[in-house]
């Protein structure tokens, strides 16, 4: 794409100098119709038909049946919940805020929305998908090459719609294997004092009235499941990492990082909180 | 031009006329002497006929017969209201017979009235009569509650309005120990739960109009005793509701995708974040979900939170389930 960038701006500027510079003057008339022509009829109806063939040959894969795995998302606002139906599961793997993909594997994505409509984009694997509540769309992706790369909604769903995004990571097909095990199984124990204390304040402040840790006695289905939430490359849907510091701006600061958020910021004191965001910071 | 004139130094004698009135106070506001010719007339009409513009409609009235509806009336009564008006059947203080309009005795102050006029009076009071508006706004529902007494006046079946000068656990007893349905129990409430919303009523943080009223009639600094008192001592065992399992237990439990899980913070005796909640009255639960899904109750950021997408159905199997188990 660069490039291609690169190219264009030197035809552009090269044929402004040429006629500044090096050919000052008038045409005559037939050169300029041969130009105007060539390049204002001929050269685009040539270039932009053969993009749209191009085009609409590979449109079909998007709607390509996948190779086993879907992954199902539904928009919320403002972030997403994602679950994980490996071919053959009886019950999916729940996460939020992140897709993995397997490397050189079709990957089925369906979609659909809580309440207001979001689009579903990773502009660097895809076309965009709109996500429509009380209704499912789907998508398909094959990534090519491991890396991650930046998922945005594309769709304006309220306050903090530019705060929605997710990374996408696209993996070898072992390391995403285990990742997806390691996903499936229950929360880790917390290992430290202060994770423990953690786990505690999680509880008794009432975290699991929205959140779920599976394995523990938080089973909330409102908010994002956490299970994992310390693995994850970013928290609150793309706005920061998962680093103790950001984990409580978050908890402490909901709002000002994601506008109109329904989860309330918690006023806790500076101990609880960097216990709190010990314990989360520890959920891998 | 001269009509013009003429005109204007009319005007002016009245504004100044009208201002002489005002400023050297030559209107004689005596209750004592009492109203011109006419103006008895005019002020009474006028308020008849503002009642009536501004009154609910009739389908807004609901159901008032629940007889601890109409104890919670008698209740309130009691204190804010049988100072001016009396108790039925019992005559009104000679001072209260000697305000300008004199507050009418209530059997005959119901009599003119339909429910939904009564309710629109109690809400807003009327100016210049000494008629007070309810304590806080917003709580339109807990003024059917002295509604359903009036209307139970009219009727003949009006329970007998407590003494007005029960103090201390006696005067809170009188609601709080014989009355079921929308007022709660407290003895399942921690001590420090019960004192901190006896806080939130006096400060006007948790509206209630009942709840403002009986927080100033005991001294505040009894506060502290008085929620001790109630959370020891236990309540009588309400017979009825069959425990329902199921839907309501699964809700109060897990939540759904909308709602967030109850017992995350009203799990029991060891999550102490929210107040106790099984065994509490079920009309109780009812109103006051309702108020918190409504916005009208916020004094909790995250009640407010999790009680914001509930459905009426919701609501109902949520206060049946939490009624019925623990009792």
């Amino acid at each position: 794409m660069l490039a291609g960038a690169v190219v264009l701006w030197l035809l552009v500027n090269g044929a402004f100098y040429y006629t500044s510079k090096v050919r000052p003057g008038a045409f005559d008339q037939r050169h300029a119709r041969n130009i105007l022509i060539g390049g204002g009829i001929v050269l685009p109806v040539v270039v932009l038909t053969a993009l749209l063939v191009w085009g609409l040959s590979i449109l079909p894969d998007l709607r390509r049946p996948g190779d086993g795995l879907v992954i199902r998302v539904t928009g919320e606002q403002w972030w997403w919940r994602v679950e994980y139906w490996p071919e053959g599961a009886d019950a999916p793997v729940v996460t939020a805020n992140e897709i993995r993909l397997p490397v050189g594997q079709r990957t089925e994505i369906h979609l659909t929305s809580d309440k207001v409509i979001h689009s579903f984009w990773i502009p660097a694997l895809g076309g965009k998908m709109d996500m429509f509540p009380g209704r499912e769309t789907m998508i398909s992706l094959a990534p090519e090459k491991v890396g991650t790369y930046r998922g945005q909604c594309a769709e304006f769903c309220g306050a903090s719609h530019a705060w929605m995004a997710f990374a996408a990571v696209v993996m070898e097909e072992g390391a995403f294997d285990q990742w997806l095990a390691n996903e499936a199984a229950d929360a880790v124990e917390p290992v430290s004092e202060a994770a423990e204390r953690g786990a505690k304040i999680f509880l008794t402040e009432g975290c699991g009235a929205c959140h779920a840790v599976r394995g523990t006695d938080a089973v909330g289905q409102v908010g994002p499941d956490l299970t994992h939430v310390g693995s994850r490359q970013t928290l609150g849907a793309g706005r920061i990492k998962v680093t103790l510091d950001d984990l409580s701006d978050w908890i402490s600061h909901t709002d000002l990082l994601k506008p109109e958020v329904k989860m309330p910021s918690y006023d806790l004191e500076p101990e609880q909180l960097s216990d709190l965001a010990t314990y989360l910071e520890g959920l891998k | 031009m001269r009509g013009l004139t003429t005109l204007a130094l009319l005007a002016g004698l009245g504004l100044g006329g009208a201002a002489a009135v005002v400023g050297f106070g030559l209107f004689n506001v005596s209750a004592q002497v009492g109203h011109l010719p006419g103006v008895t007339w005019v002020l009474h009409t006028t308020f008849r006929n503002s009642v009536s513009l501004r009154a609910p409609a009739d389908d807004e009235v609901p159901p008032l017969s629940d007889p601890d509806l109409v104890s919670l009336g008698a209740g309130h009564y009691a204190t804010a209201c049988a100072m001016c008006h009396g108790a039925p059947g019992e005559p009104r203080s000679a001072t209260a017979r000697s305000m300008l309009p004199a507050p009418p005795p209530i059997t005959e102050a119901v009599a003119h009235w339909e429910a939904n006029e009564l309710h629109w009076i109690i809400q807003n009071g009327a100016k210049m009569t000494g008629m007070p508006a309810w304590p806080v706004e917003k709580r339109e529902d807990e003024v059917w509650a002295v509604v359903a007494f009036l209307v139970a006046i009219k009727g003949g079946t009006a329970p007998d309005v407590p003494s007005p000068t029960l103090t201390g656990t006696a005067y809170c007893q009188s609601c709080h120990g014989d009355i079921g349905g929308p007022v709660p129990r407290l003895d399942i409430q921690p001590a420090d739960y019960l004192e901190a919303q006896l806080d939130a009523y006096l400060t006007g943080k948790r509206p209630s109009g009942i709840m403002a009223q009986a927080a100033t009639h005991v001294p505040e600094n009894s506060f502290a005793e008085l929620a001790a008192y109630f959370s020891s001592k236990p309540a009588a065992p309400v017979p009825g509701l069959v425990p329902e399992e199921g839907l309501g237990a699964a809700l109060a439990a897990q939540g759904t995708r909308d709602v967030p899980a109850c017992l995350a913070c009203h799990g029991g005796q060891e999550t102490g974040k929210g107040p106790r909640l099984f065994g509490q009255n079920e009309a109780y639960l009812v109103s006051q979900l309702t108020l918190w899904r409504n916005g009208v109750l916020s004094h909790d950021a995250l009640m407010a939170a999790a009680a914001r997408e509930l459905t009426d159905k919701e609501i109902t199997t949520l206060s049946r389930y939490f009624a019925s188990v623990g009792r």
